[in-house]
């Protein structure tokens, strides 16, 4: 106890809070600390977390926030799941933001720098909280600090995206605020495990049509398939550093939101036919969109779609196999996806466009960039030894398990996604190492700050798709964390 | 055609929510983490303001998510207005003496009045959001009744908005570390019941997000006049 | 009658909200939306306020020693509201720091003539 007294869940949170708060007053003593502020804060809480991560993968560990009993106070929960995913985070954002101190140069940078560190705290708040309006707070702090991040180019087509971005971010977040309404209004409490205790009946009608309201408030950050109309032009139109974690982290913690909301708060059990479809829909219509892509960034966002309807598909199969599926999808989604949004950020930078024309005789230009975006694609798509295999194939088995007839015409549809997938990626590929041949082959590498994220992505990629045991130890338990309602109620009110 | 769309979408939600509000009457009696909140609050946190001892102790995690969201929207609007470059002149009049006069008159009463709000949090209705909020409205008045001639000190603002927030942070690590060892605790004396001096950290923190909301709102409307 | 008293707030409610995002959804002009935005979240926040309301309710503030608890009510909405209304105002400000911008970029503020994405 008295260890894990010092290793308080709750410092992920209140500690980059604390640096955030602190980076106007460095600001004016030194412009140059500032841009190491956040490197510092994602080191701290990936140290911190990977140390907690061992000890919540029997027990979870309820934080009571000012010492409060549950449902009287706030608590965290960092349980297999949360601790998994902030791990994630703290990891993907510490990579990112060494990337960052070089290639942000534009703007008022020293905002960036607290934008972006807020935007990772929103992200860990989500994941680790045990209440559902907090839970609605930190989701705030993460969508708003992407609003502005959007915006922060001040490009036209930023600007444009960013608009839409707000207008229908914000009228999700009513949503969700209306769902918690009515939610308060018949059960009288805001705890998740409270809630999950007296809701004994999500098909009744007023419970049912909170549970549509949050859905839809929360779906609409997760961009499943009808709600995700924003996605492609924010995604595109952030600075890359800002897309790698926008596409690596902000929709799977939406995502991450909604699975928690479905399988803890309402205990969903026949709903997921519905999900199933939603899910292979997103995929189909995400891989087709951006096969038609001539823009390098658009690509990758619509692929981000199909990367995540194949989550969401993974997690309505709903087995311990399926959800464990599901979670190993989203690690490999965002280690593979901040790898080619960063690629892409230095290749778009030297060729001075988006244009997947342009970037022909990259290969020879940029040979590690060109490398390292090369694996991120044969890792998104699903190709051995990488991490996408992995996952694919663990879906895959999910699917097929039990046999039924439905499942397996679903899996072919998503492996119709993934091949559609490929072709685009190969194009790209060509494009980058076969084509314009004739050009001169000056070498103009990425600066060293941007090539170490890239590389530690890259090792990371290959070891995890080499030895997926590491990360399974976490996710079995993680999975049966999602589905064990019971348990999650008991560990939280005793 | 968008019309008829949106339309239907509302009748659609309509429909749910009235199926949904027919188990939620109004104005009944309340739950049970409300009434424990008004039964044991008094004694739990030492506020005379049980509004206030839900925002700041029992859902303190909210408030400082809050504190961080506007924070956020300040430094977000600095950011998303930074790279306007050209900057046309408006013509302006300047406003008349007797207009000014009043303005500078009534400018430190409302700080003051603001001020009183945030110490005052945890007796009567007000808190640290609203006091900021008053802060914030006298310099929108100076801003408005005297144009151009006072601006908001930059360097003041961002010492006021970051020491506030740091205060807040740190108040809650401090809990961390002793008392009871949890984030965000009472860990101070509660004092005697309905005086200043009293329900421990409650005030210090309203005092710190006065501070903080003040400067942020003032800076809010800065940036907004400035480029607008 | 009786319907309507017990659901009056709640209809005002839901009333703005109805309003606002009908002017989200249908308006072209970005000010215009952005007054939707305003309406709907304070329709938001009268809903959680009636939410917690009880009859003949005093407020929740013991501010002098002879006041009984029995008629408080519900502190938790009013303390959500106050949540609400801070993040509803950081929304409204960035999204009028978008519309100087949009203006000075585009000289417009039509949404149905910005069309910089295509699909």
């Amino acid at each position: 106890m008295n260890e894990m007294s010092i290793l308080d869940p709750v410092l992920l949170i209140a500690i980059p809070l604390g640096l955030a708060f602190l980076i106007p007053l460095l600001g004016l003593v030194s412009k140059k600390i500032v841009r190491w502020i956040p490197v510092v804060g994602f080191l701290f809480n990936g140290i911190v977390a990977l140390l907690i991560l061992p000890h919540v993968l029997k027990q979870p560990i309820i934080v009571k926030i000012g010492g409060f009993v549950p449902p009287f106070g706030i608590n965290l929960y960092a349980g297999s799941v949360g601790m998994l995913l902030a791990s994630l985070i703290a990891i993907t954002g510490f990579l990112v933001s060494i990337y960052a101190v070089k290639y942000i140069t534009k703007g008022a940078e020293q905002k960036y720098h607290i934008l972006f560190l807020l935007l990772l705290t929103g992200a860990t708040g989500v994941v680790l909280t045990g209440d559902i309006f907090n839970l609605f707070v930190f989701f705030e702090i993460l969508c708003i600090s992407s609003y502005a991040l959007v915006a922060y180019l001040g490009t036209r087509s930023g600007l444009e995206a960013s608009i839409k971005y707000l207008i229908q971010g914000s009228i999700g977040s009513s949503f969700l605020l209306i769902g918690i309404g009515l939610l308060y209004g018949q059960f009288g409490t805001l705890n998740m495990a409270d809630l999950a205790r007296q809701i004994v009946d999500y098909t009744e009608p007023s419970v049912f049509v909170s549970m549509v309201f949050m859905i839809t408030g929360l779906g609409i950050e997760a961009a499943i398939f009808p709600l995700n109309a924003w996605l492609p032009d924010a995604h595109s139109s952030a600075p890359s550093s800002v897309s790698a974690v926008l596409s690596g982290i902000a929709i799977e913690v939406g995502l991450y939101a909604v699975i928690r909301v479905l399988f803890t708060i309402f205990a969903v059990s026949n709903f997921f036919i519905f999900f199933m479809v939603l899910g292979v829909l997103t995929v189909l219509i995400g891989e087709m969109s951006a096969f038609a892509q001539k823009n390098i960034k658009r690509m990758l966002a619509y692929s981000s779609i199909g990367q995540i309807g194949l989550i969401v598909f993974a997690f309505s199969i709903s087995t311990q196999l399926g959800v464990a599926g599901g979670l190993f999808q989203m690690v490999s989604h965002t280690l593979g996806k901040a790898l080619l949004f960063l690629c892409a950020g230095y290749m778009i930078f030297r060729t001075g466009s988006m244009e997947i024309s342009s970037l022909e005789g990259i290969g020879k230009k940029m040979p590690i960039t060109a490398l390292c975006f090369t694996i991120g694609t044969f890792s998104i798509v699903g190709l051995p030894p990488f991490t996408g295999f992995a996952s694919k194939f663990m879906i895959i088995r999910a699917a097929l398990a039990n046999g039924e007839l439905l499942l397996q015409i679903l899996i072919g549809l998503v492996l119709v996604g993934t091949i559609i997938e490929g072709a685009y990626f190969f194009k790209i590929i060509q494009t980058i190492y076969f084509k314009g041949a004739h050009k001169t082959d000056n070498r103009e590498e990425a600066p060293v700050t941007a090539l170490i994220p890239m590389l530690i992505l890259v090792s990371f990629i290959i070891v995890i798709g080499m030895f997926p045991n590491i990360i399974d130890k976490v996710l079995q338990p993680a999975a049966s964390e999602l589905l064990d309602q019971v348990k999650y109620i008991g560990s939280v009110l005793g | 055609m968008r019309k008829c769309i949106g339309i239907i979408l509302l009748i659609i939600i309509a429909w749910g929510i009235l199926t949904s509000l027919q188990t939620m009457p109004f104005g009944v009696s309340r739950a049970k983490v409300a009434n424990h909140y008004i039964n044991n609050g008094k004694d739990e946190t030492g506020a005379a303001n049980i509004v206030t001892s839900v925002v700041i102790n029992y859902r303190a995690f909210d408030t400082l998510g809050e504190v961080t969201v506007l924070f956020l929207s300040a430094i977000g609007l600095g950011a998303v207005l930074a790279t306007i470059k050209t900057r046309e002149k408006r013509d302006t009049e300047k406003a008349s003496l007797i207009l000014s006069t009043g303005c500078r008159f009534l400018f430190p009463p409302i700080i003051l009045f603001g001020a009183y709000i945030f110490i005052h949090g945890h007796l009567t209705p007000g808190g640290g959001f609203q006091g900021g909020a008053i802060i914030a409205s006298a310099f929108l008045l100076m801003y408005l009744g005297c144009h151009g001639e006072k601006r908001l000190n930059d360097r003041c603002s961002t010492f006021s908005e970051s020491l506030g927030g740091l205060a807040f942070v740190i108040i809650g690590l401090i809990g961390l570390a002793v008392g009871t060892h949890y984030f965000l605790n009472n860990f101070m004396p509660l004092g005697k019941f309905n005086t200043l001096l009293s329900a421990g950290v409650i005030p210090i923190i309203y005092i710190a997000i006065g501070f903080k909301v003040g400067a942020e709102l003032s800076k809010i409307i800065d940036l907004l006049m400035e480029e607008s | 009658m009786n319907i309507l008293y017990d659901y009056i707030y709640y209809a005002g409610a839901f009333g703005l909200i109805f309003i606002g995002i009908f002017t989200m959804m249908v308006k072209r002009n970005y000010i215009k939306v952005i007054i939707g935005l305003s309406i709907l979240e304070t329709g938001v926040n009268l809903f959680l306020i009636s939410v917690g309301y009880i009859s003949n309710g005093t407020a929740p503030i013991f501010s002098n020693p002879g006041i009984e608890a029995k008629n408080m009510v519900d502190p938790v909405p009013q303390a959500l509201v106050l949540t609400a209304i801070v993040i509803g105002l950081a929304v409204l400000s960035l999204a009028l720091s978008m519309a100087i911008r949009l203006y000075k970029h585009f000289g417009t503020l039509d949404l149905q003539q910005i069309k910089e994405q295509r699909w």
